[in-house]
């Protein structure tokens, strides 16, 4: 089977890459074990996490830091496509790269934020919030919402915030499940009649002194229709703030950007694990999958966007850190108790763990000597602590389009 | 400052199972008690050790009193504390690098003191436990089990608690109320707070393990402990279904405990200086000693993931005749500082195993009433069952959810609860419309469940609801729960900063176990678990904690 | 065994179990798989007959990023665990081979009795088949039966040979799929063997718990393979996605048999297809009068195969096709399961989504590479199912490719 490329991940980064290309018109092949970590979005991508304008926050970054190998224009130029491959597979973002908005978590504390889809709260300055009081109102039985934490955190920032709990009837029968209860399964049954009941029980709940009205987010499973419905059928001031656990916003996206690059015509395959790769000296030909054993996949370039340590892109054994597909060269290659700090909340050397790469389309080093047509991109990358710097979806989707307009160039 | 309830019989300071035991057992003979604990129950050597009930074979050959004082007690408790208590069976194995000439001494060792020890078959101890290292060349089967310490303790302070004993956990004893040569009280202080308090009482009884020593320098006299370190590893599941013991001279790593639904490898040990026990961390070399010798146990213990890493401290307590610490007291040690030191109103209980917590609890009550010219009341505590281990064996307790009742005889959680809680399950609610979900997927712990422990378990935070109900101890160690049940604990509580404070410091204590074994599975855990923590809900580091 | 250790508690799995979308007596895949499976280590007592609702589609599998066996762990766990022995009614549905010996000896008969409501209604009260199920009609002549009469002779003119594993569908239910894939492959140049002893796949068995019979089988199958392999240097092919996944993966995982010697010559038609005109091997010769709406549902054992990519690709190929690829969503009959009483609303709620999108889409025809899909999708639209080698057999314009390849060698 042959491609123009072959990106091995299908999170966030992979499927950036593979839709930029796609939109060009390269045959292109994703790879994915499993489902990618899209799925504990917060609703919001981060660029970098800091009050103001994120690009000139970049320039004190470290040399090795992937947006300062891209260089602020760069950064600032993918930066900027990101809304329109978001926007064209049906995804709506606010937001801009000039400058941070803030988003609401789930146990009421506000964080800078560069995109976050059409329907979450966001506000440009938690000191100065438009509206005066909210309502949160929680589903009955999910634990994964703390109305009473956003509330207190609502109520630290001045907004006079009170909550109440709700149901509909398709959504109290979820409840005779001890454990399924979760966000994504509450979104699977609210549609048509379900989303119209729960609208009725939000406009009861709610008092028209309620300047704004906040809901978990469990409405749009596959896309946005469910979520606009309950908003439209409410007919007032509602947005929806991030739960714990699987997302509903992220395995929406994750759908839709996976939908976008099908439609595309590339070719996404699930559950399927690259075993090995072929070499011809420093040049990759092709590479061996689970399922594809015999039929390798042979594509002029190779993306690697596998992930950190949660989805296995580097794996630690007691004495080691490695890639484990091909063996390349990474940053920390042994595992040594210098990696961690004792306090989670400090910075957590480990976390900068990653694939190093050369120039500026990240090519993979293996034996020290890059590979030339095996990129690397997101958070497999060397060099950055993407959780502290808040910076992981930024590296995921810019990274991937510095590598695509190489490849794009590159014929 | 405030005083408590202006007189106690007996003041005892120390939340561990010593002190849980002494103050059911002077509260069961009338006394009125006060038990003052620093930090939570079981936070010290209590919540950290095997959970391993003794046959007493391991000390067969060593120290033949503490055998017959483990064989004595291990019959005690599984009648009196049933619900804390699974009777695995053990196995004291002999590997071809160790001399099979010592099962003979091992086994004459443990028939004299009482303890049933039979050789059997390496085929027969593979068939018994598949786990164990099939190049095994000799076995000798003995009554080990498990006995989980958190409960044990709880159900202690349960019937403490029954028969009139206040319990103030979270304070710190401070200081001594002296009236010439004898100790009158008290001086407490809040260790959240910060606010000072008084008791006062005829006697206190320090039961505090190794913070003994220390609180033994504030009353003036001199208890000679030594801390020694003991690191354990903790599997994400359960490899052996009966106890694995190593048949040579008590070492390193030796032993392997199946505990509810984990299994732990243990100890080492080392001595280690007071300034560390507070702030005790497992080192690589340890962590490597203690998968190295209990994949001879059980080699499949090579691929099983590691959920955490931890230590305790055990007190050592010199011979009073030989300060230098190179002789140690084995066994009990019950001091009455009145006839030793010359000061009145202290007794000192140390020494001992987990064990032997309740005869060490009796010797303490026998020495308190004498002290205080109580007669006629007599020790009950090997006779009565502990609050959950009434009733039958195996009858079924909890209501049900009958409508659920074709799938299933019990559900998963009302079994997991009853496991956990035995009789006393029958408080938690089910049927409530909330009250069935699951806050903890792992170790199966519901609303209804953590409800009951934060109203009847004394629960004021996550640490204490881990170490009553098993929440936070699964695969996952709390990230998918632990916000979950800072959710309850704020609606039961209304304090919504302390709330993400306390979340904040529970996940970070999860931490602390992790790290040292974060590799492989528990490498992506933990990496997701500071995605969600730090990432999505944006928690920051609460700098105000110093509760354990 | 199986390393549900693996397991993170991330919940992705639960996010694609189509089962928990609609059924909560079903605990999830997470509680049924890795958190269970931890506690029945504890107590044999934490096991759940719940974990009967679980299809087996492997969706959890799929999604799960940390490689977690989920659905083998609940299967082994219901095989392992599952107290009471399997019920009549669940050891008529297995035996999917014995019952269609008999039943196609005698097709008009059963065909019209199986219509019946009266019948319906008897099957329904006594042995818990869903009243509102017709089981799928037998033909009155077994493949087997015209294979050897009409075709097997005629084979032996092609120099290269390949086995045909025809399962239990094609034999009693739908020859014509066979003779579909006969036409095919000898109109590229390639006759068609058969098993020296083909016995069922076993998954309606292992489904049921007849796990017993199902390695008997098995073992039958595996070593026909063998021989087959060796005497035609060609794998074995069948045209159904369940089958071949059944015999590459749930032997060894399920059923404990080794076959790694021969998993990678166990075929889908499709891909052995696609692979010999990828490599210029064959070439196809399409009929200009083709003028067709497709749409593609992916069976969930074909996604978990990862193999869509064969059929889409193949028909793409076809001039005059004009090709949909559905979401991927289960379509609730998984076997057996959608036939048994107690299943039927769910297995109708499950796949409701993909009712839906195809009535929005009216398509002339259906593609799917599996049976009991077709079954489902049949019952539950106007829509009528082929495999995709019956398209191909009707799409290609046979003689011309038959002359064609003739010419290539």
């Amino acid at each position: 089977m042959k491609f123009d490329t072959v990106i091995i991940g299908g999170g966030l980064s992979g499927l950036t890459a593979g839709i930029s290309l796609a939109e060009a018109g390269r045959k292109v092949a994703i790879v994915s074990t499993g489902q990618s970590a899209m799925h504990f979005s917060s609703g919001s991508l981060e660029l970098l996490s800091c009050p103001g304008n994120p690009i000139e926050a970049m320039a004190k970054l470290p040399s090795d830091h992937p947006y300062s190998r891209l260089g602020a224009d760069r950064a600032a130029r993918f930066a900027a496509e990101v809304p329109g491959i978001f926007a064209r597979a049906g995804i709506k973002t606010a937001g801009t790269h000039e400058a941070n908005h803030y988003r609401l978590t789930p146990v009421g504390m506000f964080k800078p934020a560069w995109l976050t889809l059409e329907d979450y709260i966001t506000v440009e300055n938690p000191a100065d919030i438009p509206w005066r009081s909210a309502c949160v109102i929680n589903l009955h039985g999910f634990l994964d919402f703390y109305p009473d934490f956003i509330a207190a955190g609502l109520n630290r920032a001045g907004v006079s915030t009170r909550t109440v709990a709700i149901s509909a009837p398709a959504i109290e029968r979820r409840r005779e499940s001890t454990t399924e209860m979760r966000a994504t399964n509450i979104a699977r049954v609210l549609h048509g009649d379900t989303a119209k009941e729960l609208a009725r029980a939000i406009r009861n709940a709610a008092s028209p002194d309620d300047e704004m009205i906040l809901l978990p987010a469990v409405a749009g499973f596959r896309d946005f229709e469910a979520s606009r419905m309950l908003k439209a059928e409410v007919g007032r001031p509602m947005a929806y703030v991030a739960t714990m656990g699987t997302s509903v916003p992220g395995v929406r996206a994750q759908l839709m950007l996976e939908r976008r690059f099908t439609a595309l015509g590339g070719t996404y395959l699930p559950g399927d694990t690259v075993v090995r790769g072929h070499f011809d000296g420093t040049r990759l030909k092709a590479v061996e999958t689970a399922n594809f054993r015999s039929d390798l996949l042979h594509a002029r370039d190779f993306i690697l966007t596998s992930g950190s340590f949660f989805s296995r892109g580097l794996v630690a054994t007691p004495e080691r850190v490695e890639e484990p597909v091909f063996g390349l060269d990474v940053s920390t290659p042994v595992r040594s108790p210098e990696l961690f700090n004792k306090d989670l909340f400090s910075p957590q050397p480990f976390m900068k763990s990653g694939i190093l790469t050369q120039g500026s389309d990240f090519k993979a080093m293996r034996d020290g000597l890059p590979i030339e047509n095996l990129h690397v991109c997101g958070s497999a990358l060397a060099g950055a602590d993407a959780l502290k710097e808040g910076s992981g979806a930024g590296i995921a989707t810019l990274t991937a389009l510095a590598v695509s307009e190489k490849l794009k160039n590159n014929n | 400052m405030s005083t408590l309830k202006t007189e106690y019989d007996v003041i005892i300071v120390g939340g561990g199972a010593t002190g849980a035991g002494t103050a059911r057992d002077c509260a069961l003979r009338g006394l009125r008690v006060l038990l003052i604990e620093r930090f939570d129950l079981t936070a010290g050597a209590t919540g950290r050790n095997h959970g391993l009930l003794h046959s007493g074979a391991r000390y067969a050959v060593t120290d033949r009193e503490s055998a017959t004082e483990c064989i004595r007690e291990n019959m005690t408790l599984r009648r009196i504390a049933r619900h804390c208590v699974e009777d695995t069976g053990g196995l004291f194995i002999t590997l071809p690098e160790d001399d099979l000439n010592y099962q003979n001494t091992f086994i004459d060792a443990c028939l004299a003191a009482g303890i049933s020890a039979k050789e059997i078959s390496p085929d027969e101890a593979r068939r018994i436990e598949p786990a164990v290292n099939p190049s095994l060349i000799g076995a000798v089967k003995v009554p080990d089990g498990a006995i989980d310490p958190f409960r044990l303790t709880t159900a202690n302070i349960i019937d403490a608690t029954r028969h009139g004993a206040e319990i103030l956990t979270y304070h710190e004893v401070t200081g001594f109320i002296r009236s010439g040569s004898a100790i009158k009280g008290v001086e407490i202080r809040n260790s959240r707070s910060g606010a000072m308090s008084k008791a006062f009482g005829n006697l206190v009884i320090n039961a505090a393990g190794i913070w003994g020593h220390l609180l033994a320098k504030k009353a003036g006299v001199e208890v000679n402990m030594f801390p020694a370190k003991g690191s354990l590893l903790i599997f994400g599941h359960r490899v052996n279904n009966t106890v694995i013991n190593r048949c040579r001279k008590p070492a390193n790593a030796d032993i392997l405990v199946p505990g509810d639904t984990i299994c732990l490898i243990g100890t080492t040990s080392d001595r280690v200086p007071f300034s560390e026990i507070d702030n005790m961390e497992v080192t690589p070399e340890e962590v490597a000693v203690l998968i190295g010798e209990g994949q001879k146990l059980a080699p499949s213990l090579a691929t099983t993931r590691i959920l955490r890493a931890y230590s305790g401290v055990r007190p050592l307590v010199a011979d009073d005749n030989d300060p230098s610490g190179r002789s140690i007291s084995r066994g009990i040690v019950c001091l009455d500082h009145s006839t030793r030191d010359g000061l009145d109103g202290l007794i000192t209980i140390t020494g001992g195993k987990l064990m032997t917590y309740r005869l060490m609890a009796e010797m303490a009550s026998d020495m308190a009433c004498r002290k205080l010219g109580i007669e006629g009341k007599s020790c009950v505590t090997a006779e009565q069952p502990l609050p959950g281990s009434n009733g039958k064996p195996d009858e079924p307790t909890a209501t049900g959810r009958f409508h659920r009742k074709h799938i299933i005889d019990l559900p998963t959680e009302q079994l997991a609860a009853e496991s956990r809680h035995g009789d006393m399950a029958r408080s938690i609610e089910w049927t409530g419309s909330d009250s069935g979900a699951l806050v903890c997927e792992c170790e199966q712990v519901s609303v209804g469940e953590v409800d009951f422990a934060i109203n009847k378990l004394h629960v004021h935070n996550l640490i204490n609801l881990r170490r009553r109900t098993r929440l936070g101890m699964g695969t996952c160690q709390g990230h998918l729960c632990a916000c979950r049940a800072a959710g309850l604990l704020e609606k039961a509580d209304k304090c919504t900063s302390d709330a993400l404070d306390d979340l904040s410091s529970f996940i970070n204590e999860r931490w602390k176990g992790m790290y040292p074994v974060a590799w492989g599975d528990t490498m992506s855990e933990i990496q997701m678990m500071a995605w969600m923590y730090e990432g999505v809900a944006g928690l920051t580091p609460d700098l105000t904690s110093e509760q354990q | 065994m199986h390393n549900f250790e693996n397991c993170t508690k991330c919940t992705v799995c639960t996010v694609y179990c189509p089962v928990s979308a609609v059924n909560p007596s079903y605990p999830g895949p997470k509680q049924a798989g890795p958190d269970g499976e931890r506690l029945r280590l504890k107590k044999p007592r934490y096991f759940n007959e719940a974990l009967k609702y679980c299809l087996n589609c492997k969706r959890c599998e799929l999604a799960c990023p940390s490689n977690v066996p989920i659905a083998d762990i609940i299967q082994s766990a219901r095989i392992r665990y599952t107290r009471s022995a399997p019920s009549l009614r669940d050891r008529m549905l297995a035996e999917t081979d014995v019952v269609g010996r008999l039943a196609t000896a005698v097709a008009p008969v059963v065909n019209t009795a199986l219509r019946s409501p009266a019948i319906k209604a008897v099957l329904g009260a006594t042995a818990g088949i869903a009243p509102q199920r017709t089981m799928p009609a037998y033909a009155r002549e077994r493949f087997t039966t015209w294979f050897r009469r009409n075709a097997e002779e005629s084979q032996k003119q092609y120099p290269r040979q390949v086995t045909f594993f025809h399962g239990c569908y094609v034999n009693y239910n739908n020859p014509d799929l066979g003779r579909d894939l006969v036409a095919v492959f000898n109109a590229f140049g390639i006759g068609i063997r058969l098993m020296a002893d083909e016995k069922c796949c076993g998954i309606a068995k292992i489904a049921n718990r007849l796990t017993a019979r199902a390695s008997r089988d098995a073992l039958i199958n595996l070593e026909s393979i063998r021989c087959a392999v060796a005497e035609t240097g060609n794998p074995v092919v069948a045209t159904g996605s369940t089958c071949t996944y059944t015999m590459r993966d749930e032997y060894p995982h399920l059923l404990g048999l080794d076959n790694a010697d021969v998993r990678d010559n166990i075929t889908l038609a499709v891909k052995f297809l696609y692979s010999l005109i990828e490599s210029g091997e064959v070439t196809p010769v399409w009929r200009d009068d083709v003028s067709m709406r497709l749409a593609y549902h992916v069976p969930c054992h074909m996604q978990k195969l990862g193999w869509t990519y064969y059929t889409t690709s193949l028909m793409r190929m076809i001039p005059g096709v004009e090709l949909t690829v559905l979401d991927a969503d289960c379509c609730g009959m998984a076997g057996t399961y959608g036939f048994k009483k107690e299943n039927y609303r769910y297995s109708s709620e499950i796949g409701r989504p993909l009712f839906d999108k195809l009535a929005d889409l009216s398509p002339d025809m259906v593609v799917s590479d599996c049976e009991t899909c077709k079954w489902q999708i049949e019952m539950s639209t106007p829509f009528k199912v082929e495999n995709p080698v019956t398209i191909l057999a009707r799409t290609l314009d046979l003689e011309k490719t038959a002359a064609r390849n003739r010419k290539n060698h």
